[in-house]
């Protein structure tokens, strides 16, 4: 044992506490009362036959109320969502016990005589009339990993009636993929800038650069999640989708609602869980009650553990492709986390969906009427706030870059803030190694594209607010542009 | 001693990356073996250090922690959660299956 260098509290635990059964009473099902026990899930015992409608009917609980725009509530009427589904498949546990169930239960039964007829299985018609599932891969960014949109494509091929969108996470610093998402939307109403990164910089480039710029892994791994979850969520809106599913379970809820708030995300936490995702492209006005293109981004494993989870794979013999470990340091505080609550949810089942449910009624204080340019989360700044420092109508009324310099921190979230900015022994290292130089910071600091368009226009900041740059000339575009780049890069080297 | 070992959810990667494995272990723990009371019937957590021992091909960390299988690998002896079955504890029998399958994959 002492060559393992273990959680010492965990070693002494372990010794002075005798193992005692993690199971109440006795090894029965507790569902069926007749069959020997298979598994144990926080304390009670179920049968391997009792197993899949137990996992099935959790994550149609934690799904079908919010299927239609207006949600239905418990007690389900037709199920009719007023868009298509995107459902994001890293290749790991979750998301392939996620697909496998959206398969099993939207597409495979549909029509079946299992389902048809009687109270129990009212006749169901199809309810996505299409699924799209979505791949997100770094393989790109970070060469020691390798690219597997081969096995994924393949692994989504498995599933009849699925269409598969590979994305690159450099693609949210491309200019080209900004376009194909925003399609119309953008072209006729905004024009949108994307050219805030230097034309000739490669997306790639301006990632790593973007990455480069960041103080800590923490801010890496947060950062990386972020792109994801934003290019998920422009490629729902872009293909029609009304809903985005993620392989969310309860062992990851946990584990990123507790990193999140240590890192000061704590005013979004009821996004952590759900989310109503409205893209800049959507004109809305208090009145609109009818779907108009938001997406909503559930997360139907929520009630599930990693460990039912990993039961389920076993059992109905899916084959994961694994989800590739992004090489960043594993002194994160995600990872850090992840090992406290994996520990935690062997020893102390009960415990980790305790977290969930305590962390869940946490409702955020203030009200928010503007979204955070980097993240698109609620923030906490008042938009009279924001409006009052950031109502440009000429380039003639612009503040000098050094005004600006200081009010970035109010067009970004306190989560994102500390992203860019939090201290650590790497930064300083870096700072006195002279590789941040004055010069060299603002270019370091490209931003992906629809940050840049939302700051360069304010597109969509106010949840109410609508476009208004049909006067804008490209003239004062250009300057904006300038204007901003110089604005992050003198924000950076404040910090 | 005749076991069936079968590992997944990456598990494998570690052992040649080879899901099934068919292994003969002592039926008690030899003599100067000190991962158990020589003399005892095997158990789970002797299986465990001699998998490590005799199979693992990297990463050790992976697998084991604190001497016995590490949290987020779930472990089904003849398909049953070995949370059932007194865990490390369990006294192995000829032919039984033991699967080992990491959680850890992510989401
Ligand atoms: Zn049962
Ligand atoms: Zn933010």
């Amino acid at each position: 044992m002492s060559e393992f260098c273990g959680n010492p509290a965990a070693e002494t635990g372990e010794a002075l506490m005798p193992t005692k059964p993690k199971f109440d009473r006795t090894r029965t099902c507790v569902k069926c009362k007749t069959n020997s026990g298979n598994l144990v899930i926080r304390h009670s015992v179920y049968c391997r036959d009792c197993f899949t409608p137990l996992i099935t009917t959790k994550f149609r609980q934690a799904l079908e109320p919010h299927i239609n725009h207006v949600s239905t509530g418990p007690r389900r009427g037709a199920l009719k969502p007023s868009g298509g589904l995107l459902v994001a498949f890293s290749g790991g546990m979750g998301s392939s016990v996620l697909l496998d169930l959206v398969h099993r239960i939207y597409c495979a039964n549909v029509g079946s005589d299992e389902l048809k007829g009687g109270r129990e299985h009212p006749r169901r018609s199809r309810v996505w009339k299409r699924i799209h599932v979505c791949y997100v891969k770094t393989s790109d960014v970070f060469p020691e990993i390798n690219d597997q949109t081969a096995q994924i494509r393949e692994a989504v091929a498995r599933y009849e009636g699925c269409e598969f969108i590979p994305v690159r996470v450099q693609d949210a610093f491309d200019r080209s993929w900004w376009e194909r998402v925003s399609g119309d939307a953008a072209s006729s109403s905004a024009e949108i800038p994307v050219d805030l990164n230097d034309g000739d910089s490669e997306p790639i480039a301006a990632l790593k650069a973007h990455l480069r710029a960041l103080p800590t892994p923490t801010a890496t791994q947060s950062t990386l999640s972020t792109l994801t979850r934003l290019l998920l969520l422009y490629t729902a809106h872009s293909i029609g989708a009304s809903h985005l599913v993620l392989g969310t379970s309860l062992t990851s809820l946990s584990i990123s609602l507790i990193s999140s708030i240590s890192q000061g995300g704590g005013f979004v936490v009821p996004q952590a869980i759900q989310e109503e995702w409205i893209s800049p492209f959507v004109k809305r006005t208090p009145e609109t009650t009818s779907w108009s293109g938001e997406v909503r981004l559930i997360r139907p494993l929520r009630e599930v553990s990693l460990k039912e989870c990993t039961a389920w794979v076993w059992w109905h013999q899916l084959s994961v492709v694994g989800k590739q470990r992004v090489p960043i340091s594993e002194r994160t505080i995600g990872s850090l986390t992840k090992d406290f609550i994996i520990g935690l949810e062997r020893d102390y089942p009960s415990t980790v969906s305790t977290i969930t449910k305590t962390v869940g009624k946490l409702a955020p204080k203030g009200k928010s009427g503007m979204r955070c340019v980097l993240c698109e989360l609620p923030t906490q700044q008042s938009v009279q706030g924001w409006k009052a420092r950031t109502s440009i109508h000429s380039f003639a009324d612009a503040p000098s870059p050094a005004d600006v310099a200081t009010s970035l921190p109010i067009y970004l979230c306190y989560s994102c803030q500390t992203t860019l900015t939090s201290k650590s022994s790497r930064s300083t290292t870096s700072l006195n190694s002279g590789s941040l130089s004055t010069t060299s910071a603002p270019d370091a600091m490209d931003l992906p594209t629809w940050a840049a368009a939302r700051l360069a226009f304010g597109v969509g900041i106010g949840e109410e607010q609508s476009a208004t740059t049909s006067t804008s000339t490209n003239e004062t575009r250009e300057s904006r542009q300038s204007l901003i780049k110089s604005l992050v890069g003198e924000f950076l080297l404040d910090h | 001693m005749k076991l069936k070992i079968e590992f997944g959810g990456g598990l494998e990667l570690l052992f040649l990356n080879q899901r099934t494995h068919l292994i003969v272990i002592p039926s008690t723990v030899p003599q100067g073996d000190k991962n158990g009371q020589p003399g005892q019937p095997v158990d789970i957590n002797f299986l465990v250090h001699w998998l490590k021992d005799n199979l693992l091909k990297e990463r050790p960390e992976l697998f084991i922690e604190n001497g016995t299988v590490r949290p987020g690998i779930l472990v089904l002896v003849n398909d049953t959660d070995w949370e059932l079955e007194g865990e490390g504890g369990y006294q192995l029998k000829e032919d039984d299956e033991i699967v080992f399958i990491s959680t850890l994959h992510g989401g």
